[in-house]
């Protein structure tokens, strides 16, 4: 009889520096009032487990924080009604889970920060403020052979360090300036909320509302997505 | 500075930690800590998986003559056990490879859950469920990290007393479940760190439903 080796994949430096960063971001968007919405589609048993961990924390004296888990058919659509603005969204999954995706990629235009753990190949950059990854491993092993668990557990505690410093837990520093790449050069993600019929159309972006041009990519409709340049809507990236 | 000398030194510079604006070096910290505590993880799953080998052994092969004689799983907790329950009933119906098994998580149901709990108290929201689900040739699968879990026990004690094979999973000294007479397999993570427990809680699962497919065969590739 052969026996499956559960022990872990090397974690090289990189995700617990990525846990680090998360735990930082994680605890400044906390003491900023966030929530954290916790979405692990394909593991929902992570999802709950982790929202558990925050809500009411094994060890005694830790801080109790605001993280709900969300299920359902639609993820989407109740954490459009749910979040707000500096919000959490923690997602739970592998690279290849498109719902999942899908909600990052709209979490952007509603103005959350986005911690998104998983396994097995790697994610491609830019769905997630922190992407924090066990590569080299098979994502369906990793999330039942204590893996997965062990990230989260982590970025619980880590979390509840970063609180131990309080100078630390100030908002992080806002883009500004022409300088900056993510805002300035490079187009950000809308998600349409109302469409005018005169070339324009409300939608919300980094967690606001805005009116924009949508000559270029006409017709569009409610809640598709779109990347947006200095008031002017560049392509469609769906609906 | 470290943890003793802030609070040797915090009455008399009691402005230090709030003036702490440059987050770098707690990042080191951090990424420090979370590398020493994966180390931990990592020995604690490798000594626990040794140390039970023949207890996951006898289990897992008790297991699998169950689902071979048509018996179904059931696996309970509370808290973040009760979604380590959930996680061990998804490994065995959905597995990642292998044959698919009955499994059924006694913490899903939100309205038999509030209703037990509310009714007869929740020392028995297990239990009873075993009473109206369970039969003799199915495998009970009990989760608390300390080992006390007074429903978890009652589960467990219910399912042994109607015949089912009874499997326990704890941590600490093993408690309450590993002095039970109820419980066949009783598999003991000693740690005192319950996060540290439920992620090696999870290996012996994964372990213990490994060896259940591999003495079922048919294309499990464990």
């Amino acid at each position: 009889m052969t026996v499956v080796d559960t022990t872990l994949a090397p974690v090289d430096h990189r995700p617990a520096e990525d846990l680090a960063a998360s735990a930082l971001s994680l605890a400044r968007r906390f003491a900023a009032g966030a929530t954290m919405w916790c979405v692990a589609r394909e593991w929902p048993s992570h999802g709950r487990h982790v929202a558990v961990e925050f809500v009411h924390p094994v060890i005694v004296g830790t801080k109790a924080l605001p993280a709900v888990n969300i299920e359902g058919a639609d993820i989407t659509s109740t954490l459009r009604l749910l979040a707000r603005p500096g919000d959490v969204v923690l997602a739970v999954s592998s690279a290849s889970d498109r719902p999942t995706v899908d909600l990052l990629r709209r979490a952007e235009a509603w103005g959350l920060t986005r911690v998104w753990l998983g396994a097995g190949p790697r994610p491609s950059s830019g769905l997630a403020e922190h992407t924090v990854w066990l590569e080299g491993t098979d994502a369906a092993r990793s999330a039942r052979s204590g893996d997965l668990v062990l990230l989260y557990h982590l970025l619980w505690e880590l979390t509840q360090v970063v609180f131990e410093h309080p100078g630390l837990l100030i908002p992080e520093p806002e883009c500004t300036g022409e300088a900056c790449i993510t805002c300035s050069d490079e187009g950000r993600v809308a998600e349409v909320r109302a469409v005018h019929g005169d070339g324009s159309a409300a939608v919300v972006m980094n967690g606001g509302t805005e009116t924009i041009d949508v000559t270029l990519v006409e017709p569009v409709a409610v809640d598709d997505l779109l990347l947006v340049h200095a008031g002017v809507a560049l392509t469609t990236l769906g609906r | 500075m470290t943890h003793m000398a802030r609070e040797l030194t915090g009455f008399l510079y009691p402005f230090i930690e709030s003036e702490e604006r440059d987050g770098s070096s707690l990042l080191v910290d951090l990424a420090a800590s979370a590398e020493e505590k994966v180390a931990q993880s990592r020995r604690l799953r490798t000594t626990t998986l040794e140390r039970c080998a023949s207890r996951l052994a006898q289990a897992g092969e008790a297991t699998a003559q169950r689902f071979r004689q048509g018996g179904r799983l059931f696996a309970f907790g509370n808290g973040g056990s009760a979604t380590d329950a959930e996680g061990a009933v998804d490994l065995f119906l959905r597995p990642p490879s292998g044959r698919p098994l009955p499994a059924i998580s006694l913490v899903d149901d939100r309205a038999v859950l509030t209703a037990l709990a509310n009714d007869v108290g929740f020392d028995l929201v297990f239990s009873r469920q075993v009473i109206a689900h369970a039969q003799a040739g199915d495998v009970a699968v009990g989760f608390s990290t300390s080992g006390e879990s007074r429903n978890v026990l009652r589960g467990l004690e219910e399912a042994s007393h109607r015949g089912l094979l009874t499997i326990g999973l704890c941590g600490y000294d093993g408690g309450a479940m590993a002095a039970s007479d109820a419980i066949a397999h009783c598999l003991v993570v000693h740690s005192e760190s319950v996060h540290r427990v439920q992620e090696t809680q999870n290996a012996l699962v994964f372990q213990l439903w490994s060896i259940v497919q591999a003495h079922l065969g048919e294309g499990a590739d464990a």
